[in-house]
């Protein structure tokens, strides 16, 4: 009888890792002669478990996906980065129709994704369909957007105290954020 | 949901599903119902079972079995001194257009 050598693990390829996005990005604008950009970044995160069975709960969804807006140049599938299309101040809209929403002013990954199908980077679709399936108890009735201001004291003194006060009013048990 | 790993865990989130995809596919792979519904049905149990703040499941869907395009985002091989200058005027004209806007609103 006799031993078979021993296989080597089919290992993948060293740079399929997740993207470092931080580190790609902030080697990026130094090479551009931009100081680096300070990532948001703290030692506790929030934890409440859900107190209602989710088959039962009212679930809200926030994005920053922009409304299309018909002033404000090229939105579309594509499109370079568009900060006229930029928003400033959060927004809602009800959940019961079908937005048309884009992220044109986002730095997305515009080598690889087209932004064509919305379903990509905003889920109300497949969430009214988990509602349909009895997986979900309801939605809120209005979604949320959320500015991506670089401001950190923007962010959090006004955009983030807002988008809350509109999630409570909406009575909602859990929140999807699904950002770009 | 998200894209950016390395950018949200450093933020510090409650739960957290991780696609491994192009930036733009938070919500699942483009004219694929099941990618999407898959993507969304992780995140409801993320909300059903996380046992403590920064829980992250990463979608065990593949963007594609070649990871190539993992190389290409803000590729500094691909800056020669003209496209720097280039980028660098792109990046203060929108900068402009954005601070105006801002102001405007």
């Amino acid at each position: 009888m006799t031993t078979l050598p021993a296989t080597p693990a089919a290992f993948a390829d060293e740079h399929d890792v997740p993207i470092r996005y931080m580190q790609r990005t902030r080697d990026y604008y130094l090479a551009l002669g931009y100081a680096p950009y300070r990532w948001a970044h703290f030692a506790d995160a929030p934890f409440t478990p859900l107190r209602t069975p989710l088959s039962r709960a009212r679930v809200g969804l926030v994005t920053t996906a922009a409304p299309f807006q018909p002033d404000a140049g090229d939105q579309g599938p594509g499109a370079p980065y568009n900060a006229a299309a930029k928003f400033y101040a959060v927004y809602s809209q009800p959940t019961d129709g079908a937005p048309d929403l884009r992220i044109s002013h986002v730095g997305y990954d515009r080598a690889h994704t087209s932004a064509r199908d919305i379903n990509t980077y905003f889920p109300l679709a497949r969430m009214k369909e988990a509602v349909a399936a009895g997986r979900i108890g309801s939605l809120a009735p209005r979604f949320h957007g959320t500015p991506t201001n670089r401001s950190h004291r923007t962010t959090l003194q006004v955009d983030v105290p807002e988008l809350l006060r509109r999630c409570r009013e909406d009575a909602v048990d859990a929140v999807v954020l699904v950002p770009t | 949901m998200g894209c950016a790993k390395d950018i949200v865990e450093h933020c510090g989130v409650p739960r957290f599903v991780f696609s491994d995809f192009p930036l733009g596919n938070s919500a699942g792979r483009p004219f694929d119902v099941e990618s999407q519904a898959q993507t969304l049905e992780l995140a409801l149990r993320l909300l059903e079972s996380a046992p403590a703040a920064r829980t992250t499941v990463q979608s065990p869907q593949r963007w594609s079995e070649d990871a190539s395009w993992k190389r290409d985002y803000l590729d500094l091989a691909t800056l020669t001194p003209e496209t720097i200058a280039e980028r660098r005027r792109e990046f203060d004209d929108a900068k402009a257009v954005a601070r105006r806007r801002r102001e405007a609103t």
